[in-house]
């Protein structure tokens, strides 16, 4: 067989295989959801406004009165419907998340924070996909923690 | 004035040599027109420096014949591996290129959107909150319009 058509051979196959890969990762991607949680700590102490918060910056400075806004941390995880995920908050507390339910359009997800043993929340959320909630009020250094949870 | 043989053999091997100087071609002629053992002398070195001749060219030819070989023989390797390096590598550069391009494809596909670095950028806030409960605290819920983010509150202890 000629090195031309050899090759050509080759790059069909792979081809192929990009074509069966691609559409078992679109069927993938449809039946998990990325679940995002920021943690954000608020504060009155200078006047910080974290540049991973610009699209929603003025709706914070709306809705709280504090004047500085920094990220501590950010996790990202992709769940199937079924599946939990622990994530790490700051200050030892810790969220679960479990997917009850996931279509093309919405989620619904079972919110769980835990500190020291004790649930400080539980809550049931119905989230359109790329929607996001806020959770706020835990007690942290001289302001509060604000989690973002969004659903993508 | 004529040289003895001794003189004459001295020339004869110069000559052989090709060292004569031109002046003593003359005299060596003279002498040899007229001794027969010298004149012999001669014929032999002449037919010794012949032989000698004829066997350094002959190395020569051969050592000549076998340089080509071996060039001959690199020149055959060279042009025996081109084509099949050519073929191999055109061969791995298009398997290389295509399994990069699933790969990347791939990890497209399957990473989450945007990767973690990305500014928090909501579609929407529409969000329905079904239940809460704590076992530590007091929760609150704010809704603010369906154009800002809905918010629980826990207040921990009245501390918050």
């Amino acid at each position: 067989m000629p090195s031309r058509s050899r090759g050509l051979w080759v790059f069909a196959a792979f081809f192929l295989l990009l074509l069966c890969g691609g559409s078992a990762g679109f069927c993938l991607a449809a039946d998990t959801i990325a679940i995002d949680v920021g943690s954000v700590y608020a504060s009155n102490s200078g006047k910080e406004i974290d540049p991973s918060l610009v699209h929603i910056r003025g709706k914070l400075e709306y809705m709280f009165d504090y004047s500085s806004y920094r990220l501590l941390d950010r996790k990202r995880q992709r769940l199937s419907e079924g599946e939990k995920n622990d994530f790490e908050l700051p200050d030892k507390r810790s969220m679960r998340i479990k997917v009850l339910f996931v279509d093309e359009k919405k989620v619904r997800l079972y919110v769980r924070i835990q500190e020291k043993e004790k649930k400080l929340l539980g809550t049931t959320l119905g989230l359109s996909r790329g929607g996001m909630v806020l959770v706020g009020g835990p007690v942290y250094e001289s302001g509060v923690l604000i989690f973002l949870i969004s659903a993508d | 004035m004529t040289i003895d043989c001794g003189a004459a053999k001295t020339l004869i091997e110069k000559r052989a040599d090709g060292l004569l100087p031109p002046g003593a071609e003359k005299e060596l002629d003279a002498h040899l027109s007229s001794c027969r053992e010298c004149a012999d002398e001669q014929s032999r070195s002449i037919a010794v420096g012949r032989l000698l001749r004829s066997g350094i060219d002959a190395r020569a030819v051969s050592a000549q014949s076998g340089l080509d070989m071996m060039w001959t023989r690199v020149r055959a390797g060279i042009e025996e591996k081109k084509p099949i390096g050519g073929v191999l590598s055109r061969r791995s550069w298009t398997a290389f290129s295509a399994g990069a391009f699933a790969l990347i494809l791939f990890a497209l596909l399957l990473y989450p959107a945007g990767p973690d670095q990305s500014p928090f950028n909501p579609k929407t806030f529409d969000v329905s909150v079904e239940d809460v409960e704590s076992d530590i605290a007091v929760v609150t819920q704010l809704n603010m319009g369906e154009d800002l983010p809905r918010v629980i509150w826990i207040v921990e202890d009245a501390k918050s």
